[in-house]
């Protein structure tokens, strides 16, 4: 015991020290907290293979990127996660096409524009990493949305029909105004892309757009196994 | 009273009674969309009141609208008699409390609203997110001033518990919240995919630490040697534990992102961390016990010990718990599961709900220099909490592993064995409907408490006498 003892009151007696320097206490503190910071936040952004690029992965057209607000706003992120582990199990599940190819788990490079992510930390629906994969019939998103239960009986997510109501139509200037955010934190959004806009949402219900969000979860890695082939 | 007129109790018994209004908010949001996950329609086919954009706020009201108000009336009344000094600032004090309240009840109205930034616990819009720097900004001020100008020298370890919260917690905020403003309600994190992730969970997991666990553990230092008039069992342990706790904590974060893309090397020293947390975390949980054993003849008769012998017993089970969930392969069957949701409750409701309870019941009766209404109460409302906690937490374990060996179940020829997701969730409703019940329970535990609590303000000024409750019962016989 009396080795454990020796380095116990070496750090004690300085401890001790710092109790009656409420500068000097709170000055240690925050070292000491910045330690872990450091070494976990910093190196990610500095080493290559963080993040390996996946050339069919692009940023959202007007209407996805519309349909990705929707999502976050109805904080669909809450009950359905978009990450796939590289478990048999998870990958059995969510990719059952075999559309990856051997590959059915997520990647960094896949969420390389998502601005926050949003791969969520509960799954009481399904996974939603390939979705365009999984239910690629735009009918049934949108009947699913309207009522959950006509397609899946036994759901318990909640309806929204509202989403679909004619008052409910996508703003172009605002999405045009998010894209021209995002190009401010480095989605590479072109000039094509903002003029665009106008005319990829017209009429469109935040239905409509949440519905091509759905529907471009996971076609980017798709369409890249697909060229291999 | 000299107390009364040397400190500025009036700030701590506003946040005392915001932490009581703010408990209920969360917890009948919590009780109602808990019912949610058995039965959908209770949403009432309202866009406001959908599960998605509820659970944000029931999180964000539990937390920063209950545990913080916690925090900052407990920081008030006791950083006041630490350092024998008035609050250095009323004015700045008042204008805190006024900012504070002002920040949750927008967060109550943005929320459901829609309007979110889709960052767990740290769902609020960037206007919001400067009104919080900005009160915060003020408090500190003021927290600091008057450790400066303190008229005791030593700094009692309670102190240290908010001190370090209180520098950690700006530094996470901040960085966590780093983002494009594109409108009023809108904004874009400047990270983006795997460093966003790295980062939120940095966040993440220390505002259970900086929030959730140290004001609690500076909380128990102060008020349960106060209560049991004994002085903690050992500084030294309290030394080791707290340098060793606030240096291994920060680490932890990666444990929320096993078997994702982030860097393996960050997944290791996040879940290795975890592992070693496991040790300072129980320093704190020994230094209770260990306390407690020279008084545990008061436990029979004493709710407030009552409280605080299960909230150090949970935040015990918790921390033990969350080490074991961040070794990657109980956490291949636990994550994204019913489990995570026990656990976080197992520490919200078991650890930082009863040790709040503990110290509201010891602060009320002195800051309204009154007597409590009913003891009697305050031990229903132990039991009603304690029996709340235990169903909660036993009926998500059960939900959280079917759920995650249902997922993983395959047969002989290596398919799924259960490819329909509802069939799952048909299986876990019975249990997710007693989570419900559970939660009910701790609820309805909390308006006994307020109820007991406002009798117990209506008789304010008549004059607060310590009572051992050992000789009364003695008496009464």
């Amino acid at each position: 015991m009396k080795l454990f003892d020796i380095p116990l009151t070496w750090f004690e007696k300085f401890a001790s020290k710092w109790e009656s320097d409420g500068v000097k206490f709170s000055v240690y503190t925050f070292i000491a907290i910045l330690f872990g910071g450091l070494f976990e936040l910093i190196p990610p952004f500095f080493l290559s293979r963080t993040v390996v690029p996946i050339a069919t992965v692009t940023p959202y057209t007007a209407l996805e990127l519309a349909g990705r607000d929707v999502y976050q706003k109805e904080g669909c992120n809450n009950c359905h996660t978009q990450m796939i582990r590289p478990f048999k199990w998870e990958v059995d599940r969510f990719d059952p096409q075999k559309a990856y190819g051997r590959d059915g788990y997520s990647k960094a490079g896949e969420s390389q524009y998502e601005h926050p992510f949003l791969w969520g930390s509960k799954r009481t629906g399904p996974d939603l990493a390939h979705e365009s994969q999984i239910q690629p019939s735009e009918d049934w998103q949108r009947r699913h949305l309207i009522n959950p239960r006509e397609t899946s009986p036994g759901s318990i997510m909640p309806a929204y029909p509202w989403l679909f109501e004619k008052d409910a139509t996508v703003d172009a200037e605002s999405i045009r105004k998010h894209m021209e955010g995002l190009i401010v934190v480095g989605v590479p959004y072109t000039q094509k892309d903002l003029d665009s806009v106008e005319s990829s949402v017209q009429g469109k219900t935040d239905g409509d757009a949440l519905v091509a969000y759905l529907l471009r979860l996971g076609k980017d890695t798709a369409n890249l196994v697909k060229t291999i082939k | 009273m000299t107390t009364t007129t040397k400190y500025n109790d009036t700030i701590v018994k506003g946040f005392v009674i915001s932490a009581l209004v703010w408990g209920v908010a969360s917890m009948l949001v919590g009780v109602w969309i808990a019912f949610q996950l058995v039965y959908p329609e209770l949403n009432f086919n309202q866009p406001y009141f959908s599960f998605g954009r509820l659970r944000p706020l029931h999180t964000n009201a539990a937390i920063f609208g209950f545990a913080l108000s916690v925090i900052f009336a407990t920081a008030y009344y006791m950083i006041q008699r630490l350092t024998r000094v008035r609050i250095w600032s009323d004015k700045l004090a008042n204008i805190h409390f006024w900012l504070y309240n002002l920040t949750i009840a927008l967060a109550a109205i943005t929320l459901p609203l829609g309007y979110n930034q889709s960052k767990e616990y740290a769902e609020l819009e960037w206007p919001l997110d400067i009104l919080i720097v900005v009160w915060f900004v003020i408090f500190l001020v003021n927290f600091f001033t008057t450790i400066a100008i303190r008229e005791e020298k030593q700094m009692y370890a309670a102190l240290w518990f908010y001190i370090a919260s209180f520098v950690t917690v700006p530094l996470l905020f901040i960085v966590n919240n780093l983002s494009i403003p594109v409108g009023l309600t809108k904004s874009y994190s400047i990270f983006s995919g795997v460093y966003d992730a790295n980062i939120q969970w940095w966040y993440g997991h220390n505002a259970v630490a900086f929030v959730l666990t140290t004001p609690f553990l500076g909380l128990m230092y102060y008020f349960f040697p106060k209560h049991i008039k004994q002085p903690i069992y050992s500084h030294r342990l309290s030394i080791i534990h707290f340098w060793s706790l606030i240096f291994v904590y920060i680490w932890a974060g990666p444990h929320h992102l096993l078997y994702s893309p982030i860097p393996d090397w960050l997944q290791t020293t996040g879940m290795v961390f975890s592992i070693m947390l496991w040790m300072p975390s129980w320093g704190g949980m020994l230094n209770g016990f260990l306390t407690l054993t020279q008084a545990k003849e008061k436990i029979k008769t004493d709710a407030i010990l009552k409280m605080m012998l299960v909230g150090i017993t949970f935040y015990g089970m918790s921390t033990f718990e969350g080490p074991l969930l961040s070794i990657r392969m109980i956490s291949s069957l636990g994550h994204n599961t019913d489990w995570i949701v026990g656990h976080v409750h197992s520490g919200t409701l078991g650890w930082v709900g009863m040790m709040s309870f503990a110290a509201i019941y010891y602060m009320v009766p002195r800051l309204w220099n009154t007597n409590l209404f009913s003891e009697k109460l305050a031990n229903t409302h132990f039991w009603l909490a304690t029996l709340g906690i235990l169903l909660y937490i036993v009926s998500m374990w059960v939900s959280g592993i079917t759920e995650g060996a249902m997922w993983r179940a395959v047969d002989d020829k290596g398919f799924l064995l259960y490819p329909n997701w509802v069939a799952i969730t048909e299986v876990l409703k019975p249990f997710r409907f007693f989570r419900g019940v559970a939660g009910a329970l701790y609820l309805t535990g909390l308006f006994v408490m307020i109820y007991n609590i406002v009798k117990t303000i209506r008789t304010a000024g008549s004059g607060f006498k310590e009572i051992d409750l050992r000789v009364q019962e003695g008496a009464t016989k």
